[in-house]
Order: C-alpha cells, then sequence, then structure tokens
C-alpha cells in the first residue's frame, strides 16, 4: 500500500468539523457520532487509493461514513429509533411560544424523522451538497433523494406548526405522528 | 453575467424557483443552524491523535 499523502492527512483533518456534524445528523448522539466519525478516518486512510484525487473528498467520507452507520446499525437490530417510550418524551415536551421557531424544538422534530428522510434533508438542505452528490452519496437515484427531501421537509412542517399550536391535543398530534388517517 | 458556475446556476435556480430549502423557508433557515452549529464544534484531540496514529503506524515504504 502506498503511503498516505500529508495533502490527504490534511484534507482529512479538515473534513472531520464536517463529518461530525453529519455523524450527528444521522445518529442524534455525539458519542455515537464521534465513534462513527472515527471509524470513518480508519476506514479512509486504509482505503485512500481508492479516493481518486480531484474528485469531491466530502462526498467520499460522507459515504463512507452513511456505510458504516448502516452496517452499524444492521449489526445492532435497529435499536437506534422509534422506540415508542422515546418518542412519547418528545411529544410531551411543551411547544415553545409561536413565532419564533426554537431551536430544540427544530432538533426535537428532526429526531422524529426517518433516518432515509432526515439524511436526505440534511444533505441538500444543510450540507451543501446537489441532488446528484446525495444520490451518489446515498446510493440511490436522485429522485429518491428529492422524494425524501420533500417529505422530510412536510413531516418537519407538520411536527413544528404542531407543537408551536396549543389548538392540537394529544389525540391530534400522536394521529400526525403515526400517520394514522382513520377513515 | 452571462457565465456561472453550475453551483451558482443550481443556487440561482433553486432560489428563482422558491427553493423550499432556501434562505426563505424558515425550515430551511433552522436546518441550517443546526447544522452550522455542530460544524463549530470543537473537535476533540483525539481524531488528530487517531491521525498520527495512523502516519505512524505505516509501513515505511518507498515511493511507487
Amino acid at each position: 500500500m502506498a503511503a498516505v499523502s500529508q495533502s490527504f492527512k490534511t484534507d482529512l483533518l479538515g473534513s472531520i468539523p464536517s463529518l461530525r456534524a453529519f455523524a450527528v445528523s444521522l445518529t442524534q448522539n455525539a458519542d455515537k457520532a464521534d465513534d462513527l466519525v472515527q471509524e470513518t478516518l480508519v476506514k479512509a486512510w486504509d482505503k485512500h487509493e481508492s479516493f481518486e484525487p480531484g474528485t469531491n473528498l466530502k462526498a467520499w467520507l460522507f459515504t463512507i461514513l452513511r456505510n458504516e452507520f448502516y452496517s452499524q446499525m444492521r449489526k445492532r437490530g435497529r435499536e437506534v429509533q422509534d422506540s415508542d417510550g422515546i418518542m412519547t418524551a418528545r411529544l410531551a415536551v411543551h411547544p415553545a411560544q409561536h413565532g419564533q421557531l426554537d431551536l430544540k424544538d427544530f432538533r426535537s422534530a428532526l429526531e422524529q424523522l426517518p433516518e432515509d428522510q432526515r439524511e436526505a434533508i440534511i444533505l441538500i438542505g444543510a450540507s451543501g451538497f446537489s441532488y446528484e452528490e446525495a444520490a451518489e452519496i446515498c446510493g440511490c437515484a436522485v429522485g429518491t433523494i428529492k422524494s425524501r427531501v420533500s417529505r422530510a421537509r412536510t413531516r418537519l412542517q407538520e411536527i413544528l406548526k404542531i407543537s408551536g399550536d396549543d389548538e392540537f391535543g394529544p389525540d391530534a398530534i400522536s394521529a400526525q405522528v403515526t400517520g394514522s388517517n382513520a377513515a | 453575467m452571462t457565465k456561472n458556475t453550475t453551483a451558482g446556476a443550481a443556487n440561482r435556480r433553486r432560489a428563482a424557483s422558491g427553493d423550499p430549502l432556501g434562505p426563505n423557508s424558515e425550515i430551511g433557515r433552522k436546518l441550517k443552524q443546526y447544522y452550522d452549529e455542530l460544524v463549530s464544534d470543537n473537535v476533540p484531540d483525539r481524531f488528530a491523535q487517531l491521525l498520527s496514529q495512523l502516519e505512524r503506524a505505516q509501513p515505511a515504504q518507498k515511493k511507487d
């Protein structure tokens, strides 16, 4: 294996803040996120030869991080999300006053999204990737990313509107969250 | 103004078409605020140490 170049190492170092932000967005947990970043750096180091200089290093690293995240989740049997207890606890948080949307409310709304929607809206709306790049990172079609982003946005709007409006009782909230639409 | 970078043009297009995650969208603004806060978090030393470790662990090797 060829030695890793200084510039590759420097670029890796420079990517760490973005990698950590993406990792926290995926895991919703700072410790797990840092472990994930560590794994990503080791993997990137090991397979540095498969990176084509001149292409987007950040996208390459995000792909590694994301693959690592999902493979860990599969190993752990998806403990990460959607336990009923956690959901209830989150919903019990009292809504902020209407008007300015609180960052804390936003964070908990984001947590309620399914991972695929959350990563899509983060990649497009925050990390600055194009739809094409995001599709490549997630290994899916551009159209899939577009529809995930759009569903994520709709869902966030629903959650946040509800959490800012006292007129909605708990029943309306749980109906929204479970997506139940009893006709 | 006749030439744009692809990204610039894409951004402009998104802005012009009322980008649902653009600066005019509350969700878009919050998303960036949320993410920027994460990005600006101080990076723990363990990562620089890790890379130095990896570097030291490399087999001493001639350039190829």
